[in-house]
């Protein structure tokens, strides 16, 4: 653990926000990324998505801080960044990627770090425009996201040794594998429920007879 | 989405009826309200808010002394006080005391010029500025003119123009009369809006027309109709106007049923333009959140305006019962009203005017006009809101803040200290209102004008700290290098060492 959450490791996550391609490269061939470190940089994304949605200034956001919640947040995002990880996993095996599941996750948790960057400079940001100027606002945080999805098709690419062809194509088809997964939990839910209704109305039956 | 939010809301509401029904005493008057009272804050979210107005009791044709009304539609307040109620279905016009606790005259027949002539389902009513009372007697297709008393003046019917149709079939419901004696009347079945006379009866046009709109997608239906399906499909025709009424300054208020429920009501100015200002919310239209099924689902259906005084004018919805009053910008102040069979709710209101600090409203079901007297909180809210008509916007500060210890979260209260805290050039402060307010427009000039003031004030630290940090930064970076130099072979072995693994 220790190891994991080591000062080095903190320092190559930076390392690779200035220097993607050689960084993400580094990452796939010689173990400098953390797992832990890029599941925490998810985490800190939610809350400060969740943040930004509360406390930005009411000139540039619409939100209703009383519909904001925290935890469901968190939750959503956390899910969705298994489900990319997992269908983005999947797909690559198919397509001779050569990364493994635990250099997906980090590839993708580390190309959080602008958007946290930029999403809490924009909520500080926010308090300091007025109606007319919210442009500035949107570009602080449109430079966050485009940055983010730039170093997560650079940390696609790298890790699976892709061309950019191919991971745009892997991109689309991990999209097609997530909405097949979630089909397939909601499935395979739904018959859990049946199969747990029918064993629950027999206990009642015996249970009326008895 | 809207709907579900209603669904909350309204268990919210219910929630929060069950929770006063639970109360001890104190609130036993909004427990005794048979309708609700609420408004519409800046995310449009439905917020409680006190009762603007209470009933105040209702005037029959029995109770003050005839024979009941029968459906009547319309009733104006003349200029000396007076109530003329149109009985259309006895064919008469009462004329109620000020305190509409008698008769003073009922006008059932007049001589003219030497016959006796009725009226036949007289559907409209109007008194001028002159004291002439104005009759729309609908089938008998004409307006007639008399004076206070019943004396016969003269009679507008049969309008001769171009712009009209041969069969052209005049029939008047509501009727206004402007300060220059011009007549405003809306007639049945005429969509290309309200019909002007001049003084002297002659017809000059159409006026305010309401504008058809069409949406993308029907437009892309009717291409793709053939022909003979066109022809059978619905025609796209402007809704009616409802109600009218005329202002100190001529201007024409007329409402009409919007199906979207955006816009309801026109501020028609001389040449029939209008130039009504709609708010905030951009919507003058009833209410803004409406359910989708149901007998009170869908937009309000507003059947008559007034103008009040000073800029405040109400609309009356027929679907919910609900009256909504607006100032001049077009924000919503109050709404009250409800449909029902207690004291207090309507089944067809069909008229509303406004008379000493009360609102009466005419209903055609029960044949009585109902009666609602402002409360502190609606008279605080009139009186500040004139007081801004009026360019006083410093002495309304205290009656918005006595609104706000009556209803903490009133946006138009703390975006009225707020705009007041502005004028008077204190930034900080009316910055703290106008976020209470949610007012993004005055909000931004506020801070705009404090940033400029925190600037000024702080220039010789601001630009000393930045001189400071930039000496530092240039210091720092000749230190780094020559640390680097001197270090370089050691970083590159490091490197080497912590190679492939």
């Amino acid at each position: 653990m220790k190891q994991l959450f080591s000062k080095e490791k903190w320092k190559y996550a930076f390392y690779t926000v200035s220097h993607p391609v050689d960084g993400y490269y580094e990452i796939r061939h010689r173990e400098r990324g953390s797992v832990p470190i890029a599941i925490l940089l998810v985490v800190l994304f939610s809350i400060s998505f969740s943040i930004n949605r509360i406390s930005a200034s009411f000139i540039v956001n619409d939100v209703d801080p009383l519909n904001v919640n925290l935890l469901t947040e968190l939750i959503a995002v956390l899910l969705l960044y298994l489900l990319f990880c997992v269908g983005n996993w999947s797909i690559t095996c198919l397509m001779n990627g050569e990364g493994r599941l635990k250099d997906i996750a980090i590839a993708l948790g580390y190309a959080m770090i602008p958007m946290i960057v930029c999403m809490n400079i924009g909520t500080i940001f926010s308090h300091a425009v007025a109606e007319g100027e919210g442009a500035f606002y949107v570009m602080i945080i449109g430079i966050g996201i485009a940055y983010g999805v730039f170093m997560m098709l650079v940390g696609v690419m790298e890790v699976h040794n892709y061309t950019l062809g191919k991971t745009l194509i892997t991109i689309f088809l991990t999209f097609i594998a997530i909405f097949i997964i979630i089909f397939i939990v909601l499935l395979v839910m739904d018959l859990i429920n049946q199969v747990y209704g029918f064993f629950y109305s027999i206990y009642q039956e015996l249970i009326f007879r008895a | 989405m809207k709907t579900k939010n209603l669904i909350k809301r309204t268990a919210a509401a219910l929630l929060a009826a069950a929770v006063l029904l639970l109360a001890p005493v104190e609130a036993v008057q909004a427990e005794e309200l048979p309708y609700d009272t609420y408004n519409y804050n800046y995310r449009e979210d439905i917020v409680i808010t006190p009762a603007a107005y209470v009933p105040n009791g209702s005037v029959t044709g029995l109770s003050v002394g005839t024979t009941d009304f029968k459906e009547p539609q319309d009733f104006c307040v003349a200029p000396d006080g007076l109530i003329y109620v149109a009985d259309t279905g006895n064919n008469r016009i009462v004329v109620l005391n000020h305190e509409m606790t008698e008769v003073v005259r009922e006008i059932a027949a007049f001589d003219r010029n030497g016959t006796e002539d009725t009226f036949n389902a007289p559907y409209g009513v109007c008194v001028s500025e002159n004291m002439e009372l104005y009759v729309a007697d609908s089938n008998n297709r004409r307006i007639v003119v008399l004076t206070p008393e019943g004396e016969f003046i003269k009679i507008v019917d049969n309008p001769q123009s171009e712009i009209l149709d041969d069969n052209f079939d005049f029939i008047p419901l509501k009727v206004t009369v402007d300060y220059a004696d011009r007549i405003y009347a809306i007639v049945k079945n005429a969509f290309e809006g309200i019909l002007v006379f001049e003084s002297s009866g002659d017809f000059t046009g159409y006026f305010g027309t309401i504008e058809v709109k069409i949406t993308l997608w029907e437009k892309f239906w009717r291409r793709l109709a053939s022909k003979e399906e066109r022809s059978k499909s619905q025609l796209y025709i402007p809704t009616e106007f409802t109600g009218i009424d005329v202002d100190d300054g001529g201007f024409i208020y007329a409402s009409n049923i919007d199906s979207e429920g955006v816009q309801a009501v026109r501020r028609l100015n001389p040449q029939g333009k209008d130039v009504i200002q709609k708010g905030e919310n951009g919507n003058v239209g009833g209410d803004i959140r409406i359910g989708v099924y149901g007998d009170y689902s869908g937009p309000s259906q507003i059947t008559d305006v007034v103008y009040r005084d000073k800029g405040i004018y109400s609309l009356l919805d027929r679907r919910r019962g609900r009256i909504f009053t607006y100032d001049k910008e077009g924000n919503l102040l109050y709404i009250f009203g409800g449909v029902g069979t207690q004291e207090g709710t309507f089944n067809v209101p069909v008229a509303i005017e406004a008379i000493d600090g009360e609102i009466i409203v005419l209903d055609a079901y029960y044949g009585a006009i109902l009666r609602f007297s402002e409360t502190r909180y609606g008279a605080l809210i009139n009186e500040a809101v004139g007081l801004r008509f009026d360019g006083d916007e410093t002495e309304a500060i205290d009656k918005w803040q006595e609104v706000l210890r009556l209803d903490a979260n009133n946006e138009l209260a703390n975006t009225g200290i707020g705009k007041a805290y502005l004028t008077a050039g204190d930034n900080r402060l009316a910055m703290e209102y106008l976020e209470l307010g949610m007012n993004r427009k005055y909000y931004s000039i506020a801070w705009k004008r404090y940033r400029n003031e925190l600037l000024a004030k702080n220039m010789n630290i601001i630009m000393s700290v930045v001189v400071v940090l930039i000496i530092l930064l240039v210091v720092y970076k000749k230190w780094r290098k020559k640390k680097k130099n001197g270090k370089e072979g050691k970083e590159v072995k490091e490197v080497k060492e912590g190679g492939l693994i």
